[in-house]
């Protein structure tokens, strides 16, 4: 573990922690972020072990569920609030499962490690679970909230958890059993008629790997078209196809804006909604 | 946002060695202007008495990778220069990179395919749309 090797100092680890995040962190708050409640456990039977009295075996120490419940709960209204401003026309399904992504345990933990979370936070094993460092980071959000107020928050949920979704598509993200009947459902509510499917272009029909590119069209004009191996296989992938272009997630969408928020009210509203 | 990849620096070298020279002039003058310039990097100055290793400053980043870069027998100003090209770096192994450019959206348009070009089966030609 780096907090036993020499050359450490915990209270300057933590301040250059909180300079290199461009935040201004009150400390305690950080320092009790930090504190898992399973290092708790283990510091309370090692002193127990010890043999010292009843009133010493008590830490003084608060952990950091509290912080963490709270950091996850504003970071997922942010991220769904942030997509339902960038993406209008998803459906709610989508922008629970988008969130669900990027707070799920390996991206965060991942995000984390890349941080030295792991070296400032104090758990039991070592090294430390992706639950403990999903736990800490969400806690130092939580911290964050605490000391910033939530427009910094915000910036700073926006700045480590989107470039995350960088390069990858909407299904990858979302599962999707069957895009065809999701599609039927979002043309009926614009009311537009029914797909019709129809061979666009085909290669190699007898060979081994064929190729078929199925078009939908609606009253005669083109929605969108997909490739693949099999007449069936070709026709799910053209629904996909048109599926991203109706909720706008392709891959020639415009960039995140990352720019400076002027708006207050919408961190207001996110706070609010917990 | 920019997030500094240097976690901390450690600065070994022994008090009596001829070669720390530059090593103790380092943490004497410049090495509290270097620590307040990047708040950031944790800097670690441990004396080890006698004659010892070679001193030496260990840079640590945060993908783990740990760097020694010798400094005997180098000036404070030299060390500077070192602290420094160390700070910006990211912790990335230092191998030959093959191509100096990447991109993650290869095409904007769509990638080029046999079928690109080509028109679909649908669309009819000629006379025929006319009724007869």
């Amino acid at each position: 573990r780096r907090s036993e090797k020499p050359n450490w100092d915990y209270h300057a680890e933590i301040q250059a922690f909180s300079h290199r995040l461009q935040e201004n962190f009150a400390l305690d708050l950080l320092k009790t972020a930090f504190v898992n409640p399973c290092y708790v456990e283990s510091e309370e039977a090692r002193r127990r072990q010890l043999g010292l009295d009843k009133d010493a075996v008590a830490l003084q120490l608060q952990d950091n569920t509290g912080l963490a419940e709270r950091g996850l709960r504003f970071a997922r209204a942010y991220l769904a609030q942030c997509f339902e401003g960038a993406y209008p026309q998803l459906p709610a399904k989508g922008i629970e499962a988008l969130v669900n992504f990027l707070t799920s345990q390996e991206l965060v933990s991942y995000v984390a490690q890349n941080l030295s979370i792991q070296d400032l936070a104090l758990c039991r094993d070592f090294p430390a679970p992706p639950d403990v460092l999903q736990r800490t980071f969400l806690a130092v959000i939580g911290a964050l909230l605490e000391s910033s107020g939530p427009e910094r928050a915000g910036i700073f949920v926006r700045d480590f958890f989107i470039p995350q979704l960088i390069g990858k598509d909407l299904f990858e993200i979302w599962e999707v059993v069957n895009p065809m009947g999701l599609l039927l459902e979002e043309l009926t509510k614009r009311n537009v008629s029914a797909p019709e499917p129809r061979i666009t272009r085909q290669l190699g029909v007898s060979t081994v790997l064929p190729v078929y590119f199925v078009g939908l069209y609606c009253d005669k004009k083109i929605l969108a078209e997909g490739p693949g191996e099999t007449l069936l296989a070709a026709e799910e992938e053209a629904a996909r196809v048109a599926l991203r272009k109706l909720y706008g997630y392709t891959e020639n969408r415009r960039p995140w804006d990352y720019s400076k928020p002027k708006q207050g009210l919408a961190a207001e509203k996110a706070i609010s909604s917990n | 946002r920019y997030v500094r990849q240097l976690q901390r620096l450690q600065l070994l070298f022994s008090p009596t060695g001829a070669d720390a020279r530059g090593a103790r002039q380092f943490v004497e003058e410049v090495a509290q202007d270097f620590a307040r310039q990047h708040p950031d990097v944790v800097l670690y100055v441990s004396p080890h008495s006698g004659p010892g290793p070679a001193p030496v400053l260990r840079a640590e980043y945060l993908n783990g990778t740990v760097r020694e870069e010798l400094i005997a027998s180098k000036t404070s100003e030299e060390i500077l220069q070192l602290a420094t090209k160390l700070a910006n770096q990211s912790g990335l192994d230092i191998i030959r990179i093959r191509k100096p450019f990447h991109t993650d959206n290869p095409s904007v348009q769509g990638q080029w395919h046999p079928l690109t070009n080509k028109p679909s089966i649908l669309t009819v030609q000629g006379p025929r749309l006319q009724p007869q």
